[in-house]
């Protein structure tokens, strides 16, 4: 018997570590690579340690537009689908059984419908009204923002509406009529009563629902029209070009997450300790100091000064001298490979002119993009096979939104120098497609 | 009639199909302590909701101080429920449980804290005004529970087996405890339980219910002494009984061919029997004695000692008695004795057999 | 009507009339304005012609079923391949995808219900829960981070010599497939979970003292109490999969489309609405298709969905 118990034990063991190197592995790499000065996120080969792509990330205007526009979304949202969540929860709680599993399906499929689709029908059912109604309501029902709160309101609120259950379930529907009983209305017994009860829920809700509002996004692409999010903004700057000021930012996420994650821990183990009882006879919370030591507002205090010593520290850094260091060596590398280049065009000169024409496969030491590959799929209709011929944009249709494309426009503007000149490919001589992917992880101009 | 009368008008409620109360008809008089006592299931709870308007009757009417209660919700009810699991309210601090109906009422928050304070001298509870629901002992959220009800100022208090969660001790003492309130206020108690011994203890009057049937209302002596239905005197206490045909009947007593021979009972609630007609005797363990000179003749099966009292179990003509006596003294009995016993006619009851 | 009234009367006896009006009024709305005609206004126009606003509502503008015959036959007569391709490879990939995280996640959510106790059970719920907070987005990067030309597999297999030029996962779709296997961990781990921690260990010791191996103990008393979980789980991964558009977007193979991004492209690219409502219709049609089917097929309701 023991056998068998302790050999599952260790699987149990080993596939959980397994489990969690898969888990965090990504994690891992990407908070390392925010710390290489490489301009192009990689662990290996690891150049110098710096904290330069924190302040990139901060001084990139566009995100920070989109973080703005972001919360704002994300309050409207939160002030929206927590209600309606409520809302649904609270009569699905109370139909007859019959009618509860049909609204339970209807509530419930906004979460399964693509996002897309979501986007889609938002923007098209709503254009519509406008169109049809004109006037002001043309105005709000074309607005990027209003859109994105409907449309995110839409499948956030059975998010929710899931949490909402999940805490009623556990109501003691004895509660409500104990105070109906003892003379209050229907409408005191649920602001008394169930409301108190479900406060912890609506907690959690709100802080979901602004996640969820914030991480979007499959429905906000479509529904922001010419405006952006953050999220939107991190995508269409990922999908053009990147460089580690990304990871600085999961870097950023990880922390706050961590910190709060800690310190919600020390929370809720403080009060099962009080509730339970364990808390008068643990030395460690009747002793005074003790209880301020473990009290969750202590713990955060001390990992917030923790961080911002980390921050200021890491401002401290100087990785000028090693950055230079690393510069000269590339560029004798560069200068190297010119020349071994400038010979191989003087044997072969008619495969000259292709090889710039393909930036999708350059020779691995010319471009130090670890994406050469894909770069093929952002631009319209170039190498990607799908729609036949898709129209040039705002041709036919002048949407309301054309300047949306502003950041996919093939070629708007010609690459500035990015910020550590990597090796330029080969774009200003031959300007293709993909000249204009590049807008993005240039500094603005 | 008082306003604290309670009156069920021929009351049936029905949940679809099941019936679960079936035509009660009852008084209950103002000041009264009033038990319902009935196994699991029988309707109790339903017929306590009905009371204090959770359940509109399917028929009939309920009537309070002799006004038709029909569509008045049970916040405008001059009741209070004592629910079966308490629903004191754990986000709430005691003194606010049982401010609560001042609370909904508009009274201020000094006014409040001072009643709250009063009724918990009442319930003798002085001091835990602060504390958190989860901070009292079973016994002492049950008497919350009660301080909060009275603070209603209802004239009728209903408890639904208010009693059953709490350990035999505690029991055995909030049955005291209860009873020395509902003297000191004065209020009608209506008290749901499946304990007979509560039942007994603390009531003026007991209504007995089975299957949504009310079978006999009484007083706790009368219940228990004379029996008007088989159910009743099975489930109120222990009891013998002994399958027969009637014989003859001469006022009260009937005279019986049974297995253990020829016997004589008395005619439960008077009625009157045919002769050959199918009855049941039943006889209390207490009231079946030893006695030399009796008539059933009986063999030992084992006798158990139980502390103030011992079991005799015997074996006659085919069926099982039981003999109840005092714990101390003799030996016990061994198996195979051969005894007489007797009982006195006017402790046991003959009922019609189930079913005819 | 009568019996929208009558639920109406309950919610007011229940909860007062002022509630009753915030249930019923937020419900309506949700249901209706939020979720049903969206849906049928996109239905609707996925039946029309992509003209310019002057010609909307006049005479050319028409009911017509060119966009959906375009997914079918392109321009011409012939097959469209390449879409319905599309559609199928997506399809395919989503399940693939979905069946891989019910591998991953079986065992982990069995460990962390019925092995772990305590500390070691928290930490996991947190492992689990903090990868899931990173923005979808970073988490595709992350994959391109590994997976790139220039990145930590290449790097690291080069460098050992396993293979000397750059092997190309993100064209293989390497990694794409492990990034959607990667993000939506956390949404199966925790519906199996919840069905399995309702599973009574002694059942499990029950089945083993009477001999059981352990794939016996896991596929005759585990794997039926786990099956709505699976199910549950299974369904919001393949929908967040199928519907993914982010992290192909970013790390998908430059001639392997995901259908999302076909969509995105009548949409963003060639401005045809009406043709990328029809596109988003076929979508949705097939991807629920395709979960009714497997539902009907493993007997599972709906209901289990989110539970
Ligand atoms: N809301 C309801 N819907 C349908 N049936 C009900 C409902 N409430 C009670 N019943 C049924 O009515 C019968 C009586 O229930 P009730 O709760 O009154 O029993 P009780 O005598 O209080 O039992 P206990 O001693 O176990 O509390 C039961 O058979 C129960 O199943
Ligand atoms: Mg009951």
């Amino acid at each position: 018997m023991s056998a068998p118990a302790t050999s599952g034990r260790s699987f149990a063991v080993f596939y959980s570590i397994l489990f969690f190197a898969f888990l965090f592995g990504p994690l891992l790499i990407m908070t390392v690579t925010a710390f290489n000065s490489s301009s192009f996120p990689r662990v290996t080969p690891w150049e110098c340690f710096t904290t330069e792509w924190f302040s990139v990330l901060i001084n990139n205007d566009r995100l920070m537009q989109g973080l703005v526009t972001s919360i704002f979304i994300g309050i409207g949202v939160v002030a929206i689908s927590v209600p309606v969540g409520l809302a649904g929860a609270l009569a699905l709680s109370e139909i007859n059984p019959a009618l509860r599993s049909a609204l339970y399906t209807v509530l419930i499929t906004p979460v399964l419908i693509p996002g897309v689709v979501l986007g889609i029908s938002t923007i098209v059912f709503w254009g519509n009204l406008g169109r049809s109604l004109g006037g002001g309501a043309q105005d709000l029902f074309f607005n990027g923002i209003f859109l994105t709160i409907v449309g995110q309101v839409t499948f956030i609120s059975a998010y929710a509406m899931l949490i909402f259950s999940a805490r009623l379930q556990r109501f003691d529907p004895t509660l409500t009529e104990a105070a109906l009983d003892l003379g209050a209305t229907p409408g005191q017994a649920f602001r008394r009563i169930l409301l108190p009860f479900l406060r912890p829920a609506i907690g959690s809700a709100a802080f979901l629902t602004l996640l969820a509002s914030f991480e979007n996004y499959n429905t906000t692409v479509f529904t922001i029209l010419a405006d952006n999010t953050f999220t939107t903004a991190l995508a269409s700057k990922i999908r053009y070009g990147t460089d580690p000021s990304l990871s600085a930012l999961a870097v950023i996420i990880i922390a706050v997450t961590l910190i709060g994650a800690i310190t919600h821990e020390a929370y809720t183990r403080r009060r099962e300790a009080i509730l339970g009882g364990a808390a008068a006879r643990s030395a460690l919370y009747t002793n005074p100091l003790g209880r301020i030591v473990t009290h969750p507002a202590t713990i955060f205090a001390l990992l917030v000064v923790l961080a911002g010593f980390a921050v200021w520290k890491g401002s401290q850094h100087e990785a000028a001298e090693c950055k230079m260091q690393i510069m000269d060596e590339k560029r004798a590398n560069q200068e190297r490979l010119l020349e071994e280049q400038r010979l191989r065009m003087q044997q072969q000169p008619q495969n000259a002119p292709q090889a710039p024409a393909q930036p999708g496969t350059p020779p691995a030491g010319t471009n130090p993009s670890p994406f050469g590959g894909a770069f093929g799929n952002v631009a319209p209709g170039a190498s990607a096979p799908a729609p036949a011929t898709p129209a040039p944009p705002a041709t036919t249709n002048p949407s309301p939104f054309g300047g949306a494309f502003g950041n996919v426009a093939p070629g708007a503007t010609p690459a500035p120098a990015a910020p550590q000149p990597p090796p330029q490919p080969p774009a200003d001589a031959n300007p293709s497609p993909f000249g204009g992917a590049f807008k993005n992880i240039a500094p603005a101009p | 009639m008082s306003t604290r009368d309670v009156t069920l008008d021929h009351v049936s409620i029905r949940f679809g199909q099941h019936t679960a109360v079936n035509n009660a008809l009852l008084n209950i008089a103002g000041g009264e302590f009033f038990s319902f006592l009935g196994p699991s299931g029988c309707g109790k709870t339903t017929l306590l909701r009905c009371i204090s308007g959770f359940i509109e009757p399917t028929e009939g009417r309920v009537l309070i101080g002799g006004k038709d209660m029909k569509r008045v919700g049970p916040n405008k009810r001059p009741t209070a429920l004592i629910f079966q699991n308490l629903a004191l309210f754990p986000l709430m601090s005691v003194a606010d449980n049982i401010a609560f109906p001042l609370e909904v009422r508009g009274v201020g928050r000094k006014e409040r804290r001072k009643r709250a304070d009063e009724l918990l001298d009442l319930i003798a509870l002085p001091g835990v005004g602060d504390k958190k629901v989860y901070e009292l002992s079973g016994g002492q959220r049950q008497r919350v529970a009660i301080a909060r009800a009275l603070a209603v100022e209802p004239d009728i208090l209903l408890l639904d087996e208010p009693l059953s969660a709490l350990d035999l001790k505690l029991r055995q003492h909030m049955r005291t405890e209860l009873r020395a309130i509902q003297q000191r206020v004065g209020l009608t108690f209506i008290y749901i339980t499946h304990d007979q011994g509560e039942a007994l203890t603390m009531s003026d009057r007991v209504a007995v219910m089975n299957a949504g049937v009310i079978e006999q209302i009484d007083d706790p002596l009368t219940i228990y002494e004379k029996p008007r239905t088989p159910f009743v005197a099975s489930f109120v206490g222990e009891t013998n009984s002994i399958p027969g045909k009637v014989v003859s009947q001469s006022g009260f007593d009937v005279s019986l061919d049974t297995a253990l021979g020829r016997l004589v009972g008395r005619s439960a609630g008077g009625r009157q029997f045919a002769s050959g007609q199918d009855v049941v005797l039943f006889v209390r363990p207490e009231q079946l004695m030893l006695d030399p000179g009796g008539k059933i003749a009986a063999t030992v099966v084992k006798e158990e000692f139980e502390g103030s009292q011992r079991h005799l179990f015997l074996e006659a003509g085919n069926a099982a008695l039981r003999v109840s006596r005092v714990g101390g003294g003799a030996e016990l009995m061994a198996p195979g004795l051969a005894v007489k016993l007797n009982f006195d006619p006017g402790r046991s009851s003959v009922m019609p057999a189930a079913g005819a | 009507m009568e019996r929208i009234k009558g639920i109406f009367g309950d919610f007011v006896g229940r909860h007062g009339l002022g509630v009753a009006i915030y249930i019923s009024a937020s419900v309506l709305v949700w249901v209706i304005v939020l979720i049903a005609l969206p849906q049928v206004a996109m239905l609707d126009y996925s039946f029309r012609h992509n003209l310019p606003p002057a010609q909307i509502g006049g005479p050319e503008d028409v009911y017509t079923i060119s966009n959906y015959s375009y997914f079918l036959f392109g321009n011409g007569e012939s097959f469209n391949a390449l879409d319905t391709g599309v559609l199928f490879k997506t399809l395919f990939a989503a399940a693939i995808v979905t069946f891989i995280d019910i591998l991953i996640c079986y065992p982990i959510a069995f460990i962390l219900a019925h092995s772990a106790t305590g500390v070691a059970a928290r930490m996991m719920v947190l492992g689990l829960i903090v990868p899931f907070w990173v923005n979808e987005i970073l988490r595709a990067f992350a994959f391109r981070v590994i997976f790139g030309a220039t990145g930590l597999v290449n790097g690291i297999g080069m460098g050992m010599g396993l293979w000397d030029t750059p092997v190309d996962f993100i064209r293989a779709d390497v990694a794409l497939y492990s990034s959607l296997t990667y993000s939506y961990i956390l949404l199966m781990v925790f519906p199996i979970y919840n069905a399995v921690e309702a599973l009574d260990r002694n059942q499990i010791e029950a089945a083993q003292d009477m001999g059981a191996p352990w794939w016996r103990v896991h596929w005759r008393i585990v794997l039926p109490v786990a099956k709505p979980g699976i199910a549950s789980g299974a369904t919001i991964v393949f929908m967040l999969t199928a519907g993914a558009l982010a992290a192909p977007q970013i790390i998908g193979g430059p001639s392997n489309l995901w259908f999302t991004q076909l969509v995105y492209q009548w949409f963003n690219d060639a401005s045809n609405w009406q043709r990328g409502a029809a596109y988003a219709t076929i979508l949705l049609g097939s991807c629920l298709t395709f979960v009714l089917l497997l539902m009907k097929v493993f007997r599972v309701p709906i209901g289990a969905i989110g539970r």
